[in-house]
């Protein structure tokens, strides 16, 4: 399939309105299209299959199921992997198992942009500070929103769109070459990405006991073969009665 | 005398300020997010119609005010929103020249960001999207888009939309004794353990559901097949 330069460029723009930061589905709501699962979909119906591009993009959101990014960093970039990768996935026809062994690499390289971004961005509140010293509240305002939307926009839109755009041969091409057991040793090292974001979340929550219950939900959900909805709910009253029973416990007696 | 002094206490600001704040806080927070200060052009941003309605009129006010929200300030916006709003109600007081000063707003500001950033990133990232995942997931693999990712984004969306908008009201309407009293009783705790446990179960299952290893090493128990 080949990317046509105005997709490209709109998948550049999803890509954009997919990082911390740009305003315009406030920044809940791009936290939910940084998610693979949903600009994946939004990528493929660029693409003109949004079906294919939902099944890639739920694929690729796998290694990034328990994502975080706390304290301003950010060690992958899920909105790359999701929309870069859909794209090129798509436009090379692959698994979408392999597709997540490709568009994992292309998330670390999200980091780069990333980093480009926070500290570039540093510039603009030297000149808020500036301003702020002559009362000029406006000036900061607009300084707060549009030179750093507009560097953002430039440094996700560009490299994005052109990798789209001249990269779908260039996958293609290494896809081929790859055929054969080299894919198969990808597609199984995508099966196992999951294990890293969920590894990353875990350390983030650290809670009491967390270990325990992490092993027992993967007990329950090995062995019960329920589907997720019902576990969630079973989670739901074992966290309710430990709960009551640790904190009374910990409060010496009175709940 | 008593009677000067309450209408001396009567809000200077309507509750569509306050609103009007969450909103540009909202969409707004992060724009300029940055490695030296993170959110302080945010919460200048947030602030700037609040701050021109209590010290618009006195421009060494409004430069002292712009200097004090210049400072680093970072922490999860849905969660940790209710210390702006907080904020917002001392910045209230003091325009109706209460005695609160830099160091109190900043130390307080600063105090709780993180605390709150860390309870706000555990709800927020480390559960409840794990948990909405875990559902809408399955579905978008089987190319079912509905159920799929506009069940996600919509339902991630209105909630912590919600949430978020009902701490900060809480958050303004309650002060800083709020806030404190919040931190400091058993609620808190009680909220965190109950999603900690419940996520980690729920993160547990995700393990076993999209991991996907196969070994040729095959150990009989039972009868059962691992």
């Amino acid at each position: 399939m080949k990317i046509s330069l105005i997709q490209a460029v709109l998948i550049g723009v999803v890509y954009y309105l997919g990082i911390n930061g740009t305003p315009w589905l406030s920044l809940v709501g791009t936290h939910g299209w940084m998610r693979p699962l949903v600009n994946g979909t939004v990528v493929g119906l660029i693409l003109g299959d949004p079906v294919q591009g939902c099944i890639i993009g739920a694929a690729i959101n796998l290694p990034y199921l328990a994502f975080i990014s706390a304290g301003g960093t950010v060690a992958m970039d899920p909105a790359l992997a999701g929309t870069l990768g859909t794209a090129l996935a798509m436009a090379a026809k692959v698994e979408p198992a392999v597709a997540v062994t490709l568009a994992v690499p292309i998330g670390l390289l999200g980091t780069l942009i990333w980093v480009a971004h926070m500290t570039v961005d540093i510039t603009f509140v030297h000149m808020a500070d500036r301003a702020a010293e002559e009362g000029k509240i406006d000036r900061i305002n607009w300084l707060h929103i549009v030179p750093p939307q507009l560097f953002l926009l430039l440094i996700t839109v560009v490299p994005v769109a052109l990798a789209a755009y001249l990269g779908a041969d260039a996958v293609e091409g290494i896809v081929d070459a790859l055929s054969g057991r080299p894919l198969d040793v990808l597609s199984a090292i995508g099966g196992i990405l999951p294990a890293l974001g969920i590894a990353m979340n875990l350390r983030a929550m650290n809670g009491k006991g967390t270990l325990l219950f992490f092993t027992f939900g993967f007990m329950l959900a090995t062995y019960s073969g329920l589907p997720s909805v019902p576990i969630a709910v079973f989670a739901g009253i074992i966290g309710y009665v430990f709960t009551e029973l640790y904190l009374k416990d910990k409060n010496g007696g009175l709940a | 005398m008593e009677q000067t002094a309450e209408i001396k206490k009567e809000k200077l600001l309507t509750k569509k300020d306050v609103v009007k704040a969450f909103w540009r806080w909202t969409f707004f927070s992060h724009a300029n997010y940055n490695y030296e200060r993170l959110q302080a052009t945010g919460v200048v941003h947030a602030f700037s119609p609040i701050l021109k309605k209590l010290y618009g009129k006195d421009e060494d006010e409004m430069k002292s005010a712009l200097e004090r929200h210049m400072q680093f300030f970072n922490t999860e916006p849905s969660f940790g929103g209710p210390i702006l709003a907080m904020t917002i109600a001392m910045e209230e007081e003091r325009a109706q020249g209460a005695d609160i000063n830099d160091q109190t707003i900043n130390g307080l500001k600063t105090g709780l960001m993180g605390p709150l950033a860390g309870i706000g990133d555990t709800l927020w990232q480390g559960t409840l999207i794990p948990i909405l995942l875990s559902f809408t997931l399955p579905f978008g693999a089987k190319g079912n888009i509905f159920m799929g990712p506009v069940l996600f984004f919509a339902l991630h969306w209105i909630i912590m939309t919600v949430i978020a908008y009902f701490l900060w009201i809480q958050g303004y309407e309650q002060g800083k004794e709020g806030i404190q009293k919040m931190m400091a009783g058993g609620r808190l705790s009680y909220i965190m353990t109950f999603s900690q446990t419940l996520g980690a179960i729920v993160i547990g299952s995700l393990a076993a559901n999209f991991v996907k290893i196969a070994t040729p090493l095959r150990s009989c128990l039972h009868e059962l097949v691992l």
